[in-house]
């Protein structure tokens, strides 16, 4: 022991030893010496663990070279294992600003004990919270719709109102600057498609039925539904930071003490400019779609671009256009109040801004996928 | 063995330029250990920054920047992060990790950082909190459920993890009620004498300046243009000082 100690000087060591006092009793003695500093907790853990002190022990720190408070802590928490009132140890030999940390240490004990509870959540818990999340959530937006709605109605009969500057920026956001990546991506689906359709179309000598297809499919389902997921990721998302931002800044606070709306000045021009935007955006998307079927359709299927253009003319009703466009609004309003609602009543920290941005691109896109099935239910039933 | 130098910051002729406008034109000043020291200064001469260059977040263009005796700009990675287990720091608004409870942002370094027996743990993360003056109530909760003041103390707790030697504080008492900011000042004089910790805090709190401060080191200008106790600096005859403490001679006057 005394050879480890020679050794190394900082080495934290504890020896408890008996010493016989002044009468007859003998009292035990703690010395401590070496370094007891946080990196060491390791190290004094060990040598303290194995001790059992006893209610009359004198801690000498006389050998130590320093103590810091994690030191003295865990000195102090192994006389509360052992069932010692750490108030009532005395110290002994400790130098001033050592005695100071542990008497600092001392008495904020009774604090460091109280447990912190970790409460683990139970599976019913979980499922009974996110289903009153899920449901609340559900009835906000019904709501928020129904604010939106009334507010467009407003702006119908009164179009004075509606802020024609912020309408125009926001449509130049999510109009014209949408239109590469839609562009270019709704131009790979029509290849895609022709060429899937044109594999198979093939083998029965139907390659002409591949414009048919493409034309049917591009226009009444995969250009509406591509566009609106498009601009849920790119639009809806923007909304819900643009406008959880302003939240966290108190900006939509000072709109609404400056005596003005935020459903007028933020919501409405954001929601008006993306139903505008989404029917063109989509007939974009028509067009390209059909551009990309057009350009595999040559090199694979012998088709012309004559051919391909003369065909679409006889097999594509103009009705299945209608139909994609006729959605795209209605999709446009949903993504928007969700993007709009999320951004508007997100919580006033920073983590909830991010949160809320991933929830408005998922809500979006399910919203979007549910209302397309509605929607060929409903032409089903109307036999459109 | 931890390096028990006396000096533990030496900031030795640090210039700072932005572009065409330069902020630091020799900066130089040393720190002792086991004292308070402030950085005051106008707005725009770079307090923040020339924290930033000492704890080794910023480059600055030219000068040495020594922290406990490193040459925070000319050394390993491997040394930096040595040293940066050595010092604390406390951000403005306290930059908690907002997804992380009061207790799980103290635990992060000294899990990360120190071999803390599992029986310790919570004992040393209450000890932090208390240190920094926070009730064990508040280790539950969430960043974003605290008051600008107990985020701050939060903050500190988190930076005290390690028993650093040399805790960096950025305007701690900004945005704080007085009664709030003087129990920082307590707090923080309390740091310095129980702990033997050294404080280098940039501040434009008054009160802090001329009641719990060992000295202040004046930024103006580019350079340092007053450096010693408050007593030492108020006296300086520069048109900035006078008009700084100014406000102060004028309430005292009333």
């Amino acid at each position: 022991m005394l050879e480890e100690a020679a050794r190394d000087s900082t080495e934290p060591q504890a020896r408890l030893e008996s010493a016989s006092g002044a009468g007859s009793k003998s009292t035990a003695v703690l010395r401590l010496s070496g370094a007891w500093r946080l990196a060491h907790l390791p190290r004094i853990e060990a040598q303290l663990s194995p001790l059992t002190l006893p209610s009359d022990v004198v801690i000498d720190g006389s050998g130590l070279t320093e103590i810091d408070s994690a030191g003295a802590l865990a000195l102090l928490m192994q006389l509360v294992r052992n069932g010692v009132d750490p108030e009532a140890a005395r110290l002994a030999g400790f130098a001033g600003n050592e005695a100071r940390i542990v008497e600092q240490v001392r008495g904020r004990i009774a604090q460091c004990q109280m447990p912190t509870v970790h409460r683990p959540q139970r599976m019913l818990e979980r499922v009974g919270r996110t289903t009153i999340y899920l449901l609340r959530e559900l009835v906000g937006h019904i709501n928020y719709f129904g604010a939106a709605v009334v507010g467009l109605a407003r702006s119908l009969v009164n179009p004075h109102a509606i802020r024609v500057r912020e309408l125009t920026t926001q449509f130049e956001h999510v109009c014209l600057n949408a239109i590469p990546v839609i562009a270019l991506v709704t131009l790979l689906i029509g290849i895609v498609v022709a060429y899937l359709l044109g594999l198979q179309a093939e083998k029965y000598g139907a390659n002409i039925f591949v414009v048919d297809g493409v034309g049917i499919g591009a226009t009444r389902e995969f250009a509406p539904i591509i566009v609106a997921v498009i601009v849920a990721g790119r639009s809806g998302a923007a909304f819900t930071a643009q406008l959880g931002a302003m939240r966290l800044t108190e900006e939509t606070d000072a709109i609404l003490t400056l005596g003005l709306s935020p459903i007028d000045v933020l919501v409405l021009p954001r929601v008006i400019a993306l139903m505008i935007a989404m029917p063109l955006l989509v007939f974009i998307g028509d067009v390209m779609s059909l551009l990309g079927a057009m350009l595999i359709a040559q090199p694979m299927l012998d088709i012309t671009p004559t051919t391909f253009v003369e065909r679409l003319r006889d097999s594509l009703e103009i009705k299945h256009v209608y139909v994609g466009l006729i959605k795209a609004p209605v999709f446009a309003l949903v993504i928007a109040v969700i993007g709009c609602r999320n951004g508007m009543e997100v919580e006033r920290d920073t983590r909830a801004v991010g949160m809320a941005t991933t929830s408005t691109v998922v809500q979006s896109i399910v919203s979007v996928i549910l209302l397309d099935a509605g929607f060929a239910v409903l032409f089903q039933e109307l036999g459109i | 063995m931890p390096n028990l130098d006396r000096t533990v910051i030496e900031v030795d002729d640090v210039v700072t330029r932005f572009e065409d406008q330069t902020v630091h034109e020799g900066v130089s000043f040393t720190v002792d250990r086991g004292t308070l020291v402030a950085l005051i200064g106008g707005s725009g001469t770079g307090k923040s920054v020339l924290l930033r260059e000492i704890i080794g977040l910023q480059r600055p263009t030219a000068g040495r920047v020594r922290l406990l005796g490193t040459d925070v700009w000319n050394c390993t990675e491997a040394e930096m992060d040595a040293v940066r287990r050595r010092f604390g720091m406390m951000f403005q608004d306290g930059a908690l990790f907002s997804s992380l409870t009061v207790w799980q942002n103290v635990a992060v370094p000294l899990i990360e950082h120190a071999k803390v027996p599992q029986e310790l743990l919570n004992p040393l993360i209450k000890l932090r909190l208390a240190q920094a003056g926070l009730g064990p109530d508040a280790a539950e909760k969430m960043p974003s459920e605290l008051s600008g003041g107990m985020r701050k103390r939060a903050a500190i707790a988190r930076a005290l993890a390690l028993e650093p030697e040399v805790l960096f504080l950025d305007e701690p008492t900004s945005g704080l009620d007085p009664t709030t900011a003087r129990g920082f000042d307590r707090l923080v004089r309390s740091l310095v004498d129980d702990l033997g910790i050294t404080v280098f805090l940039v501040t434009h709190d008054l009160d802090t300046l001329l009641t719990v401060v060992d000295r202040i080191i004046v930024l103006a200008r580019g350079t340092v243009i007053a450096d010693g106790t408050a007593r030492d600096v108020t006296a300086v005859d520069d048109d900035w000082i006078r008009s700084y403490f100014s406000v102060r001679t004028m309430v005292n006057a009333a």
